[in-house]
Protein backbone atom coordinates (compact mmCIF):
# COMPACT_ATOMS: atom_id res chain seq x y z
CA UNK A 1 0.00 0.00 0.00
CA UNK A 2 1.62 3.12 -1.31
CA UNK A 3 1.96 5.66 1.49
CA UNK A 4 2.15 9.27 0.99
CA UNK A 5 3.82 11.24 4.02
CA UNK A 6 3.53 14.94 3.66
CA UNK A 7 5.09 15.66 6.66
CA UNK A 8 8.27 13.71 6.16
CA UNK A 9 8.09 14.48 2.57
CA UNK A 10 7.92 11.56 1.39
CA UNK A 11 6.24 8.53 -0.58
CA UNK A 12 6.88 4.88 -0.02
CA UNK A 13 5.88 2.18 -2.34
CA UNK A 14 6.45 -1.80 -2.04
CA UNK A 15 7.84 -3.56 -4.63
CA UNK A 16 7.78 -7.63 -4.45
CA UNK A 17 10.04 -10.20 -6.25
CA UNK A 18 8.11 -13.49 -6.69
CA UNK A 19 8.92 -16.71 -8.17
CA UNK A 20 9.33 -20.68 -7.94
CA UNK A 21 12.55 -21.72 -5.24
CA UNK A 22 15.86 -20.49 -7.11
CA UNK A 23 14.82 -18.89 -10.27
CA UNK A 24 16.70 -16.00 -9.11
CA UNK A 25 14.48 -13.51 -6.88
CA UNK A 26 17.68 -12.62 -4.38
CA UNK A 27 20.08 -12.45 -7.08
CA UNK A 28 18.15 -9.89 -8.44
CA UNK A 29 17.87 -7.66 -5.83
CA UNK A 30 22.11 -8.52 -4.84
CA UNK A 31 22.38 -6.92 -8.24
CA UNK A 32 20.38 -4.31 -7.69
CA UNK A 33 22.30 -3.35 -4.62
CA UNK A 34 25.77 -3.85 -6.27
CA UNK A 35 24.98 -1.34 -9.20
CA UNK A 36 22.78 0.81 -7.60
CA UNK A 37 24.58 4.26 -6.85
CA UNK A 38 25.30 4.08 -3.43
CA UNK A 39 23.57 7.46 -2.77
CA UNK A 40 20.21 5.86 -3.79
CA UNK A 41 20.05 2.47 -2.04
CA UNK A 42 20.12 1.25 1.66
CA UNK A 43 20.93 -1.49 3.41
CA UNK A 44 20.10 -4.88 1.98
CA UNK A 45 18.77 -7.35 4.84
CA UNK A 46 18.51 -11.04 4.16
CA UNK A 47 16.89 -13.35 6.34
CA UNK A 48 18.23 -16.66 4.54
CA UNK A 49 19.05 -20.02 6.44
CA UNK A 50 22.68 -21.19 6.08
CA UNK A 51 22.68 -22.29 2.71
CA UNK A 52 21.97 -19.37 1.26
CA UNK A 53 17.96 -20.07 0.69
CA UNK A 54 15.28 -16.95 1.77
CA UNK A 55 14.09 -17.79 4.77
CA UNK A 56 11.63 -14.85 4.97
CA UNK A 57 12.41 -12.02 3.15
CA UNK A 58 15.63 -9.80 1.47
CA UNK A 59 14.83 -6.35 1.65
CA UNK A 60 16.10 -3.60 0.19
CA UNK A 61 15.13 0.09 -0.22
CA UNK A 62 15.74 2.33 -2.75
CA UNK A 63 15.44 5.59 -3.20
CA UNK A 64 14.39 7.29 -6.43
CA UNK A 65 15.34 10.67 -5.23
CA UNK A 66 12.71 13.80 -4.81
CA UNK A 67 10.07 13.64 -7.21
CA UNK A 68 7.89 16.67 -7.07
CA UNK A 69 9.43 17.89 -3.87
CA UNK A 70 8.78 14.86 -2.40
CA UNK A 71 11.40 11.85 -1.12
CA UNK A 72 10.28 8.90 -3.17
CA UNK A 73 11.70 5.55 -2.12
CA UNK A 74 10.86 1.56 -3.12
CA UNK A 75 10.79 -1.04 -0.59
CA UNK A 76 12.07 -3.72 -2.30
CA UNK A 77 11.48 -7.35 -0.95
CA UNK A 78 12.06 -10.40 -2.18
CA UNK A 79 9.91 -14.18 -0.97
CA UNK A 80 10.95 -17.57 -0.33
CA UNK A 81 10.09 -19.48 -3.61
CA UNK A 82 9.94 -22.89 -1.79
CA UNK A 83 6.53 -24.52 -1.33
CA UNK A 84 6.96 -25.05 2.31
CA UNK A 85 7.12 -21.18 3.28
CA UNK A 86 3.69 -20.20 1.89
CA UNK A 87 2.68 -18.58 4.90
CA UNK A 88 5.72 -16.08 5.17
CA UNK A 89 5.34 -15.73 1.41
CA UNK A 90 1.92 -14.14 2.10
CA UNK A 91 3.08 -11.85 4.79
CA UNK A 92 5.48 -10.23 2.67
CA UNK A 93 2.63 -10.23 -0.10
CA UNK A 94 0.73 -7.81 2.45
CA UNK A 95 0.32 -3.83 1.26
CA UNK A 96 2.50 -4.92 -2.18
CA UNK A 97 2.11 -2.45 -4.47
CA UNK A 98 3.93 -3.75 -7.49
CA UNK A 99 5.48 -7.33 -8.36
CA UNK A 100 7.83 -8.73 -10.40
CA UNK A 101 7.53 -12.69 -10.85
CA UNK A 102 10.70 -14.13 -11.87
CA UNK A 103 10.25 -16.91 -13.78
CA UNK A 104 12.57 -19.83 -14.67
CA UNK A 105 13.30 -20.35 -18.16
CA UNK A 106 14.21 -23.80 -18.05
CA UNK A 107 12.31 -26.14 -19.50
CA UNK A 108 12.07 -28.59 -16.47
CA UNK A 109 10.48 -25.69 -14.63
CA UNK A 110 7.46 -25.23 -16.14
CA UNK A 111 5.31 -26.72 -13.74
CA UNK A 112 6.74 -24.73 -10.77
CA UNK A 113 6.43 -21.34 -12.86
CA UNK A 114 3.23 -22.41 -13.02
CA UNK A 115 2.22 -23.43 -9.54
CA UNK A 116 3.95 -20.25 -7.86
CA UNK A 117 1.83 -17.97 -10.92
CA UNK A 118 -1.05 -19.74 -9.05
CA UNK A 119 -0.24 -19.41 -5.61
CA UNK A 120 0.67 -15.91 -6.46
CA UNK A 121 -2.71 -15.32 -7.44
CA UNK A 122 -3.93 -16.80 -4.11
CA UNK A 123 -2.35 -15.17 -2.26
CA UNK A 124 -2.94 -11.74 -3.57
CA UNK A 125 -6.59 -12.61 -3.35
CA UNK A 126 -6.56 -13.43 0.03
CA UNK A 127 -5.88 -9.31 0.30
CA UNK A 128 -8.40 -8.41 -1.85
CA UNK A 129 -6.22 -8.21 -5.04
CA UNK A 130 -5.54 -9.41 -8.19
CA UNK A 131 -2.79 -9.93 -10.71
CA UNK A 132 -5.25 -8.42 -13.27
CA UNK A 133 -5.40 -5.10 -11.62
CA UNK A 134 -2.19 -4.69 -9.75
CA UNK A 135 0.97 -3.65 -11.29
CA UNK A 136 3.32 -6.43 -12.13
CA UNK A 137 6.27 -7.43 -14.70
CA UNK A 138 7.27 -10.98 -15.68
CA UNK A 139 11.06 -11.72 -15.68
CA UNK A 140 12.02 -14.84 -17.73
CA UNK A 141 15.25 -15.17 -16.04
CA UNK A 142 18.28 -18.18 -16.74
CA UNK A 143 17.80 -17.19 -20.13
CA UNK A 144 21.58 -18.64 -21.16
CA UNK A 145 20.38 -22.02 -20.08
CA UNK A 146 20.99 -24.77 -22.51
CA UNK A 147 16.98 -26.30 -22.49
CA UNK A 148 15.29 -23.06 -22.20
CA UNK A 149 11.98 -22.49 -23.51
CA UNK A 150 11.35 -19.67 -25.64
CA UNK A 151 9.77 -16.66 -25.12
CA UNK A 152 6.68 -16.92 -27.20
CA UNK A 153 5.85 -20.35 -25.09
CA UNK A 154 6.87 -18.94 -22.39
CA UNK A 155 4.54 -15.76 -22.51
CA UNK A 156 1.84 -17.81 -23.61
CA UNK A 157 2.17 -19.70 -20.57
CA UNK A 158 2.55 -17.70 -18.01
CA UNK A 159 1.08 -14.06 -19.21
CA UNK A 160 -2.21 -14.50 -19.09
CA UNK A 161 -2.63 -10.70 -18.24
CA UNK A 162 -0.24 -9.28 -20.74
CA UNK A 163 2.02 -7.76 -18.32
CA UNK A 164 5.27 -6.71 -19.62
CA UNK A 165 8.02 -8.99 -19.63
CA UNK A 166 11.46 -9.33 -20.31
CA UNK A 167 14.59 -11.55 -20.49
CA UNK A 168 16.96 -11.48 -17.90
CA UNK A 169 20.09 -13.52 -16.86
CA UNK A 170 20.17 -12.35 -13.01
CA UNK A 171 23.57 -13.49 -12.15
CA UNK A 172 25.75 -11.36 -14.85
CA UNK A 173 23.06 -8.57 -14.22
CA UNK A 174 21.57 -8.69 -17.91
CA UNK A 175 17.79 -7.68 -17.72
CA UNK A 176 17.77 -6.98 -14.09
CA UNK A 177 17.74 -2.88 -13.81
CA UNK A 178 14.97 -2.96 -17.41
CA UNK A 179 13.00 -5.14 -15.00
CA UNK A 180 13.01 -3.03 -12.10
CA UNK A 181 12.60 0.46 -14.00
CA UNK A 182 9.27 -0.88 -15.90
CA UNK A 183 7.62 -1.65 -12.74
CA UNK A 184 8.71 1.19 -10.54
CA UNK A 185 6.92 3.43 -13.80
CA UNK A 186 3.83 1.24 -13.39
CA UNK A 187 3.85 1.53 -10.01
CA UNK A 188 4.54 5.37 -9.93
CA UNK A 189 1.66 5.87 -12.52
CA UNK A 190 -0.62 4.51 -10.41
CA UNK A 191 0.14 6.31 -7.54
CA UNK A 192 -0.05 9.64 -9.86
CA UNK A 193 -3.28 8.60 -10.80
CA UNK A 194 -4.68 5.63 -9.21
CA UNK A 195 -5.15 4.59 -12.83
CA UNK A 196 -4.82 0.74 -14.06
CA UNK A 197 -1.71 0.13 -16.23
CA UNK A 198 -2.99 -0.20 -19.23
CA UNK A 199 -2.31 -4.44 -19.68
CA UNK A 200 -3.94 -4.33 -23.50
CA UNK A 201 -2.74 -7.83 -24.31
CA UNK A 202 0.84 -9.64 -24.09
CA UNK A 203 3.45 -7.27 -25.28
CA UNK A 204 7.19 -9.02 -26.57
CA UNK A 205 9.66 -9.66 -24.15
CA UNK A 206 11.94 -6.78 -23.22
CA UNK A 207 9.77 -4.64 -24.20
CA UNK A 208 9.98 -1.63 -22.61
CA UNK A 209 6.66 -0.23 -21.08
CA UNK A 210 5.06 3.08 -22.80
CA UNK A 211 7.05 5.98 -21.10
CA UNK A 212 4.70 7.84 -18.33
CA UNK A 213 1.72 9.57 -19.36
CA UNK A 214 1.86 13.49 -19.76
CA UNK A 215 1.03 15.60 -16.61
CA UNK A 216 -2.50 14.94 -15.73
CA UNK A 217 -4.38 16.98 -13.38
CA UNK A 218 -2.93 15.80 -10.28
CA UNK A 219 -5.97 14.55 -7.91
CA UNK A 220 -6.57 15.64 -4.61
CA UNK A 221 -4.70 13.46 -2.13
CA UNK A 222 -7.00 10.79 -1.30
CA UNK A 223 -8.17 10.36 1.93
CA UNK A 224 -6.86 8.37 4.74
CA UNK A 225 -8.76 4.92 3.57
CA UNK A 226 -6.28 2.96 4.57
CA UNK A 227 -7.84 1.45 6.73
CA UNK A 228 -11.14 1.32 4.78
CA UNK A 229 -12.59 -2.31 5.50
CA UNK A 230 -10.55 -2.87 8.30
CA UNK A 231 -11.20 -0.20 10.87
CA UNK A 232 -9.06 2.08 12.62
CA UNK A 233 -10.32 2.33 16.19
CA UNK A 234 -13.34 3.24 16.29
CA UNK A 235 -13.38 5.16 19.63
CA UNK A 236 -13.36 9.18 20.35
CA UNK A 237 -10.17 10.07 21.78
CA UNK A 238 -11.69 10.80 24.86
CA UNK A 239 -12.71 7.41 25.07
CA UNK A 240 -9.36 5.96 24.75
CA UNK A 241 -9.10 5.32 28.86
CA UNK A 242 -6.46 7.34 29.34
CA UNK A 243 -8.76 9.01 31.98
CA UNK A 244 -7.96 5.98 34.13
CA UNK A 245 -4.64 6.71 34.49
CA UNK A 246 -4.86 9.24 37.37
CA UNK A 247 -7.90 10.73 39.33
CA UNK A 248 -8.46 14.59 38.79
CA UNK A 249 -5.42 14.79 35.62
CA UNK A 250 -6.27 16.87 32.67
CA UNK A 251 -8.82 15.80 29.63
CA UNK A 252 -7.40 12.80 27.81
CA UNK A 253 -6.43 14.98 24.49
CA UNK A 254 -4.06 17.17 25.92
CA UNK A 255 -0.97 14.94 25.05
CA UNK A 256 0.42 13.84 27.71
CA UNK A 257 3.82 14.90 28.54
CA UNK A 258 1.57 18.43 29.13
CA UNK A 259 -0.11 17.18 32.11
CA UNK A 260 0.99 15.84 35.40
CA UNK A 261 2.31 12.45 35.57
CA UNK A 262 0.84 9.71 35.92
CA UNK A 263 1.75 7.68 39.04
CA UNK A 264 3.86 5.13 37.28
CA UNK A 265 4.16 1.45 38.47
CA UNK A 266 6.56 1.54 41.46
CA UNK A 267 9.63 0.34 39.58
CA UNK A 268 10.61 -3.01 40.24
CA UNK A 269 14.23 -3.92 40.69
CA UNK A 270 15.78 -5.45 37.03
CA UNK A 271 17.16 -8.67 38.34
CA UNK A 272 13.01 -9.55 39.91
CA UNK A 273 11.68 -8.85 36.12
CA UNK A 274 14.12 -11.22 34.61
CA UNK A 275 13.31 -13.40 37.46
CA UNK A 276 9.56 -13.12 36.78
CA UNK A 277 9.88 -13.03 32.74
CA UNK A 278 12.17 -15.85 33.43
CA UNK A 279 9.23 -17.82 35.00
CA UNK A 280 7.51 -16.53 32.81
CA UNK A 281 9.16 -17.85 29.68
CA UNK A 282 8.84 -21.06 31.82
CA UNK A 283 5.60 -21.60 32.14
CA UNK A 284 4.95 -20.92 28.55
CA UNK A 285 7.79 -23.08 27.13
CA UNK A 286 7.14 -26.26 29.43
CA UNK A 287 3.55 -27.08 27.69
CA UNK A 288 5.13 -26.72 24.19
CA UNK A 289 7.48 -29.47 25.63
CA UNK A 290 6.94 -32.91 24.60
CA UNK A 291 6.25 -35.56 27.45
CA UNK A 292 9.07 -37.08 28.73
CA UNK A 293 9.62 -40.56 27.55
CA UNK A 294 11.33 -43.29 29.76
CA UNK A 295 14.86 -43.62 28.84
CA UNK A 296 14.96 -40.11 26.78
CA UNK A 297 17.20 -37.28 28.67
CA UNK A 298 15.96 -35.38 30.66
CA UNK A 299 16.64 -31.98 31.78
CA UNK A 300 17.94 -32.33 35.02
CA UNK A 301 15.58 -29.66 36.67
CA UNK A 302 13.08 -31.34 35.14
CA UNK A 303 14.72 -34.90 36.54
CA UNK A 304 14.21 -33.20 40.25
CA UNK A 305 10.54 -32.48 39.98
CA UNK A 306 9.87 -36.19 38.47
CA UNK A 307 11.27 -38.61 40.56
CA UNK A 308 10.15 -35.65 44.08
CA UNK A 309 6.97 -36.46 45.75
CA UNK A 310 4.21 -33.79 44.74
CA UNK A 311 4.44 -31.74 47.57
CA UNK A 312 8.20 -31.41 48.22
CA UNK A 313 9.15 -29.07 45.50
CA UNK A 314 11.94 -26.85 47.24
CA UNK A 315 10.85 -23.46 48.52
CA UNK A 316 11.32 -20.81 45.66
CA UNK A 317 10.64 -23.73 43.20
CA UNK A 318 7.18 -23.39 42.84
CA UNK A 319 5.44 -26.22 41.40
CA UNK A 320 3.52 -25.53 38.55
CA UNK A 321 0.24 -27.89 37.15
CA UNK A 322 2.11 -28.40 34.06
CA UNK A 323 4.91 -29.97 35.74
CA UNK A 324 2.68 -31.74 38.15
CA UNK A 325 1.36 -33.09 35.53
CA UNK A 326 4.64 -34.32 34.08
CA UNK A 327 4.89 -35.88 37.26
CA UNK A 328 2.16 -37.96 36.53
CA UNK A 329 2.26 -38.60 33.26
CA UNK A 330 6.28 -39.49 33.59
CA UNK A 331 6.18 -41.71 36.63
CA UNK A 332 8.02 -44.89 35.84
CA UNK A 333 5.77 -47.15 38.01
CA UNK A 334 2.31 -46.82 39.92
CA UNK A 335 2.01 -46.00 43.32
CA UNK A 336 1.89 -49.40 45.25
CA UNK A 337 -1.50 -50.17 46.46
CA UNK A 338 -2.79 -52.10 49.21
CA UNK A 339 -4.70 -53.94 47.17
CA UNK A 340 -3.45 -57.13 46.68
CA UNK A 341 -4.07 -59.68 43.62
CA UNK A 342 -4.06 -63.43 44.03
CA UNK A 343 0.01 -63.33 42.77
CA UNK A 344 1.29 -60.39 44.32
CA UNK A 345 1.29 -59.52 47.91
CA UNK A 346 -1.26 -62.21 49.25
CA UNK A 347 -1.39 -62.82 52.19
CA UNK A 348 -0.31 -66.47 52.74
CA UNK A 349 -3.50 -67.76 54.16
CA UNK A 350 -4.94 -66.67 51.16
CA UNK A 351 -2.93 -69.13 49.16
CA UNK A 352 -3.87 -71.54 51.51
CA UNK A 353 -7.74 -71.04 51.05
CA UNK A 354 -9.41 -73.10 47.95
CA UNK A 355 -10.15 -71.33 44.81
CA UNK A 356 -13.44 -72.44 44.64
CA UNK A 357 -15.37 -70.93 47.79
CA UNK A 358 -14.88 -67.58 46.32
CA UNK A 359 -17.93 -67.20 44.13
CA UNK A 360 -17.99 -64.98 41.12
CA UNK A 361 -21.00 -63.20 42.46
CA UNK A 362 -19.82 -61.88 45.59
CA UNK A 363 -17.70 -58.98 44.66
CA UNK A 364 -19.40 -56.62 43.12
CA UNK A 365 -21.68 -55.31 45.80
CA UNK A 366 -19.39 -55.87 48.88
CA UNK A 367 -16.58 -54.44 47.08
CA UNK A 368 -18.87 -51.28 46.19
CA UNK A 369 -19.18 -51.08 50.06
CA UNK A 370 -15.97 -52.44 51.17
CA UNK A 371 -13.96 -49.59 52.86
CA UNK A 372 -10.92 -50.03 50.29
CA UNK A 373 -8.59 -48.41 51.61
CA UNK A 374 -6.90 -46.53 48.83
CA UNK A 375 -3.60 -44.72 48.64
CA UNK A 376 -2.83 -41.78 45.92
CA UNK A 377 -4.49 -42.04 43.01
CA UNK A 378 -3.21 -44.71 40.57
CA UNK A 379 -0.70 -43.12 37.96
CA UNK A 380 -1.82 -43.29 34.57
CA UNK A 381 0.45 -44.13 32.58
CA UNK A 382 1.08 -42.08 29.27
CA UNK A 383 0.37 -45.41 27.40
CA UNK A 384 -2.89 -46.19 27.37
CA UNK A 385 -3.97 -49.72 28.72
CA UNK A 386 -5.39 -52.71 26.85
CA UNK A 387 -8.69 -53.58 27.70
CA UNK A 388 -8.85 -56.39 29.98
CA UNK A 389 -10.41 -59.14 28.73
CA UNK A 390 -13.93 -60.17 30.26
CA UNK A 391 -12.20 -63.99 30.99
CA UNK A 392 -10.48 -62.15 33.64
CA UNK A 393 -13.44 -60.41 35.38
CA UNK A 394 -13.49 -63.18 37.87
CA UNK A 395 -10.19 -62.13 39.42
CA UNK A 396 -11.58 -59.37 40.75
CA UNK A 397 -12.76 -61.05 43.73
CA UNK A 398 -9.26 -60.61 44.74
CA UNK A 399 -10.11 -57.08 45.84
CA UNK A 400 -11.79 -57.90 49.10
CA UNK A 401 -9.88 -57.24 52.10
CA UNK A 402 -8.09 -60.22 53.39
CA UNK A 403 -10.27 -59.46 56.63
CA UNK A 404 -12.73 -59.88 55.13
CA UNK A 405 -11.85 -62.87 53.30
CA UNK A 406 -10.55 -64.50 56.56
CA UNK A 407 -13.82 -63.97 58.05
CA UNK A 408 -15.79 -65.50 55.50
CA UNK A 409 -13.27 -68.84 55.52
CA UNK A 410 -14.37 -69.11 59.27
CA UNK A 411 -17.71 -69.00 58.93
CA UNK A 412 -17.43 -71.19 56.25
CA UNK A 413 -15.31 -73.50 58.54
CA UNK A 414 -18.02 -73.44 61.55
CA UNK A 415 -20.80 -73.74 58.85
CA UNK A 416 -19.35 -77.27 58.02
CA UNK A 417 -18.49 -78.40 61.13
CA UNK A 418 -22.05 -77.88 62.42
CA UNK A 419 -23.47 -78.99 59.64
CA UNK A 420 -21.59 -82.26 60.14
CA UNK A 421 -22.35 -81.88 63.65
CA UNK A 422 -25.86 -81.99 62.79
CA UNK A 423 -25.67 -84.71 60.54
CA UNK A 424 -23.40 -86.89 63.06
CA UNK A 425 -26.39 -86.24 65.53
CA UNK A 426 -28.88 -87.00 63.14
CA UNK A 427 -27.67 -90.10 62.13
CA UNK A 428 -26.47 -91.40 65.98
CA UNK A 429 -30.02 -90.83 67.02
CA UNK B 1 -16.36 0.63 -6.38
CA UNK B 2 -14.37 0.92 -9.54
CA UNK B 3 -11.23 -0.34 -9.57
CA UNK B 4 -9.48 3.06 -10.37
CA UNK B 5 -11.20 4.16 -7.45
CA UNK B 6 -9.98 1.25 -5.52
CA UNK B 7 -6.60 1.57 -6.24
CA UNK B 8 -6.39 5.55 -5.97
CA UNK B 9 -7.71 5.09 -1.86
CA UNK B 10 -5.54 2.12 -1.34
CA UNK B 11 -3.44 4.29 -0.12
CA UNK B 12 -2.34 5.64 3.25
CA UNK B 13 -1.76 9.77 3.14
CA UNK B 14 -0.18 11.09 6.52
CA UNK B 15 -1.00 15.00 6.55
CA UNK B 16 1.33 17.03 8.40
CA UNK B 17 -1.58 17.88 10.89
CA UNK B 18 -1.88 14.74 11.61
CA UNK B 19 1.64 13.76 11.91
CA UNK B 20 2.60 16.59 14.38
CA UNK B 21 -0.31 15.29 16.90
CA UNK B 22 1.52 11.97 16.17
CA UNK B 23 4.75 13.56 17.22
CA UNK B 24 3.19 15.28 20.53
CA UNK B 25 2.38 11.95 21.54
CA UNK B 26 5.47 10.43 21.16
CA UNK B 27 7.43 13.17 22.53
CA UNK B 28 5.26 13.03 25.86
CA UNK B 29 5.65 9.02 25.59
CA UNK B 30 9.43 9.68 25.43
CA UNK B 31 9.14 12.32 28.82
CA UNK B 32 7.22 9.96 30.50
CA UNK B 33 8.95 6.37 30.28
CA UNK B 34 12.47 7.24 29.53
CA UNK B 35 12.89 5.41 26.55
CA UNK B 36 15.69 6.24 23.51
CA UNK B 37 13.64 6.18 20.58
CA UNK B 38 9.93 5.93 19.27
CA UNK B 39 8.91 5.04 15.99
CA UNK B 40 5.29 5.10 14.37
CA UNK B 41 5.52 2.52 11.14
CA UNK B 42 2.62 1.13 9.01
CA UNK B 43 1.95 -2.56 8.80
CA UNK B 44 3.48 -2.55 5.70
CA UNK B 45 6.69 -1.52 7.35
CA UNK B 46 6.91 1.94 6.38
CA UNK B 47 8.17 4.90 8.85
CA UNK B 48 5.67 7.30 9.60
CA UNK B 49 6.92 9.42 12.18
CA UNK B 50 10.08 8.91 14.47
CA UNK B 51 10.75 10.69 17.75
CA UNK B 52 13.82 10.48 20.32
CA UNK B 53 17.47 9.85 19.60
CA UNK B 54 18.61 8.55 16.30
CA UNK B 55 18.94 4.95 16.20
CA UNK B 56 22.01 3.91 14.23
CA UNK B 57 20.57 2.02 11.85
CA UNK B 58 18.49 2.29 8.59
CA UNK B 59 15.17 3.12 9.48
CA UNK B 60 13.65 1.76 6.64
CA UNK B 61 15.66 -1.78 7.19
CA UNK B 62 14.54 -1.43 10.95
CA UNK B 63 10.73 -0.56 10.13
CA UNK B 64 10.74 -2.97 7.60
CA UNK B 65 11.73 -5.92 10.24
CA UNK B 66 9.56 -4.91 12.82
CA UNK B 67 6.60 -5.02 11.09
CA UNK B 68 7.53 -8.44 9.31
CA UNK B 69 8.49 -9.83 12.64
CA UNK B 70 5.25 -8.63 14.16
CA UNK B 71 3.07 -9.89 10.72
CA UNK B 72 4.66 -13.28 11.98
CA UNK B 73 3.80 -13.07 15.44
CA UNK B 74 0.43 -12.24 14.50
CA UNK B 75 0.68 -15.30 12.42
CA UNK B 76 1.86 -17.31 15.37
CA UNK B 77 -1.12 -16.02 16.99
CA UNK B 78 -3.86 -17.24 14.57
CA UNK B 79 -2.25 -21.01 15.29
CA UNK B 80 -2.93 -20.97 18.52
CA UNK B 81 -6.30 -19.35 18.13
CA UNK B 82 -5.50 -15.74 19.11
CA UNK B 83 -6.22 -13.13 16.69
CA UNK B 84 -3.03 -11.03 17.50
CA UNK B 85 -0.50 -10.71 20.18
CA UNK B 86 -0.84 -6.92 20.71
CA UNK B 87 2.82 -6.81 21.73
CA UNK B 88 5.92 -7.66 21.17
CA UNK B 89 9.16 -7.26 23.10
CA UNK B 90 12.98 -8.25 21.90
CA UNK B 91 15.39 -7.76 24.90
CA UNK B 92 19.11 -7.25 24.07
CA UNK B 93 21.79 -6.73 26.66
CA UNK B 94 22.00 -3.00 25.92
CA UNK B 95 18.65 -2.15 24.14
CA UNK B 96 15.78 -3.13 23.98
CA UNK B 97 12.52 -2.97 21.48
CA UNK B 98 8.85 -3.48 22.38
CA UNK B 99 6.57 -2.65 19.85
CA UNK B 100 2.75 -2.41 20.63
CA UNK B 101 0.05 -2.86 17.70
CA UNK B 102 -1.95 0.50 17.21
CA UNK B 103 -5.28 -0.06 15.55
CA UNK B 104 -5.46 -1.98 12.69
CA UNK B 105 -3.15 -0.46 10.37
CA UNK B 106 -0.20 0.50 12.90
CA UNK B 107 2.59 -0.25 14.71
CA UNK B 108 4.16 1.72 17.54
CA UNK B 109 7.61 0.80 18.12
CA UNK B 110 9.95 2.36 20.85
CA UNK B 111 14.09 1.60 21.97
CA UNK B 112 14.82 1.93 25.41
CA UNK B 113 17.99 1.08 27.22
CA UNK B 114 18.90 0.14 30.96
CA UNK B 115 17.98 4.28 31.60
CA UNK B 116 14.35 2.79 31.98
CA UNK B 117 12.48 -0.13 32.74
CA UNK B 118 10.38 -2.33 30.95
CA UNK B 119 7.33 -2.20 33.26
CA UNK B 120 7.60 1.95 33.04
CA UNK B 121 8.11 1.51 29.00
CA UNK B 122 5.78 -0.73 28.58
CA UNK B 123 2.94 1.07 30.96
CA UNK B 124 3.40 4.14 28.81
CA UNK B 125 3.27 2.50 25.55
CA UNK B 126 -0.38 0.47 26.24
CA UNK B 127 -1.15 4.51 27.08
CA UNK B 128 0.37 6.11 24.19
CA UNK B 129 -0.84 3.18 21.84
CA UNK B 130 -4.57 3.91 22.40
CA UNK B 131 -4.58 7.54 21.82
CA UNK B 132 -2.14 7.09 18.78
CA UNK B 133 -5.13 4.75 17.34
CA UNK B 134 -7.35 7.70 18.91
CA UNK B 135 -5.74 9.93 16.12
CA UNK B 136 -5.86 7.31 13.41
CA UNK B 137 -9.92 7.06 14.34
CA UNK B 138 -10.47 11.19 14.02
CA UNK B 139 -8.51 10.80 10.56
CA UNK B 140 -10.46 7.76 9.36
CA UNK B 141 -13.54 9.80 10.76
CA UNK B 142 -12.55 12.76 8.56
CA UNK B 143 -12.36 11.58 5.48
CA UNK B 144 -9.57 13.75 3.61
CA UNK B 145 -7.28 16.76 4.58
CA UNK B 146 -7.57 18.20 7.52
CA UNK B 147 -9.33 21.80 7.16
CA UNK B 148 -6.66 24.48 5.62
CA UNK B 149 -4.35 21.69 4.85
CA UNK B 150 -2.40 22.18 1.44
CA UNK B 151 -0.83 18.67 0.93
CA UNK B 152 -1.09 17.35 -2.09
CA UNK B 153 1.07 15.60 -4.80
CA UNK B 154 2.38 18.21 -7.57
CA UNK B 155 0.93 17.86 -10.54
CA UNK B 156 4.31 16.90 -12.06
CA UNK B 157 4.71 14.46 -9.71
CA UNK B 158 4.23 11.96 -12.96
CA UNK B 159 7.23 14.36 -15.28
CA UNK B 160 9.52 14.00 -12.39
CA UNK B 161 8.85 10.32 -11.70
CA UNK B 162 9.42 9.62 -15.08
CA UNK B 163 13.04 11.81 -15.24
CA UNK B 164 14.08 10.51 -12.09
CA UNK B 165 13.62 6.59 -13.10
CA UNK B 166 15.84 7.73 -16.63
CA UNK B 167 18.03 9.32 -14.27
CA UNK B 168 18.66 6.48 -11.71
CA UNK B 169 18.62 3.30 -14.05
Amino acid sequence: MVQINFAQKQVNAKIVYYGPGMSGKTTNLEVVHQRAPTANRGDLTSISTDGDRTLFFDFMPLDLGTVAGMRTCFQIYTVPGQVYYNSTRKLVLQGVDGVVFVADSSASMVQENLESLKNLEQNLNEYGKSLATLPHIIQFNKRDLPDAMTVDELNQLLNSHGAPCFEAIANTGQGVFPTLKALAARVLETIHTGARPGTTGPQTAAALPAPLPAAAPAPAPAPVTAGSGTGYGQRPLHQTGYTQVAPGQAPASIPMHTRAPAPAPMPQPQQQQQQQQQQQQQQQAIPMQRPQQHGQPIDPNTRTSVHAPLGSAPVGMPMQPVQQQQIVRGHPMPAPMPMAGPSVGAPPNLQMRPAAPMPTSIPQAPRAQAPAPRGPAPARSPVPRPAQPRAAAPRITTTMPPKKKSFTTVMLVVAALVAGAVMAVAVLS
Amino acid sequence: MKTDEKLRNDRMVFYTADVQRFDGELDGFLELSGARSALLIDKEGHLVTRRGETVQTSLESISALIAGSFAATREMARLLGESHFSTLFHQGQRDSIQVSLVGEMALFATVFDGRTNLGLVRYYATETAQRLEGILGDMKARGGAPGGASDQLSSDFGQSASAALDKLF
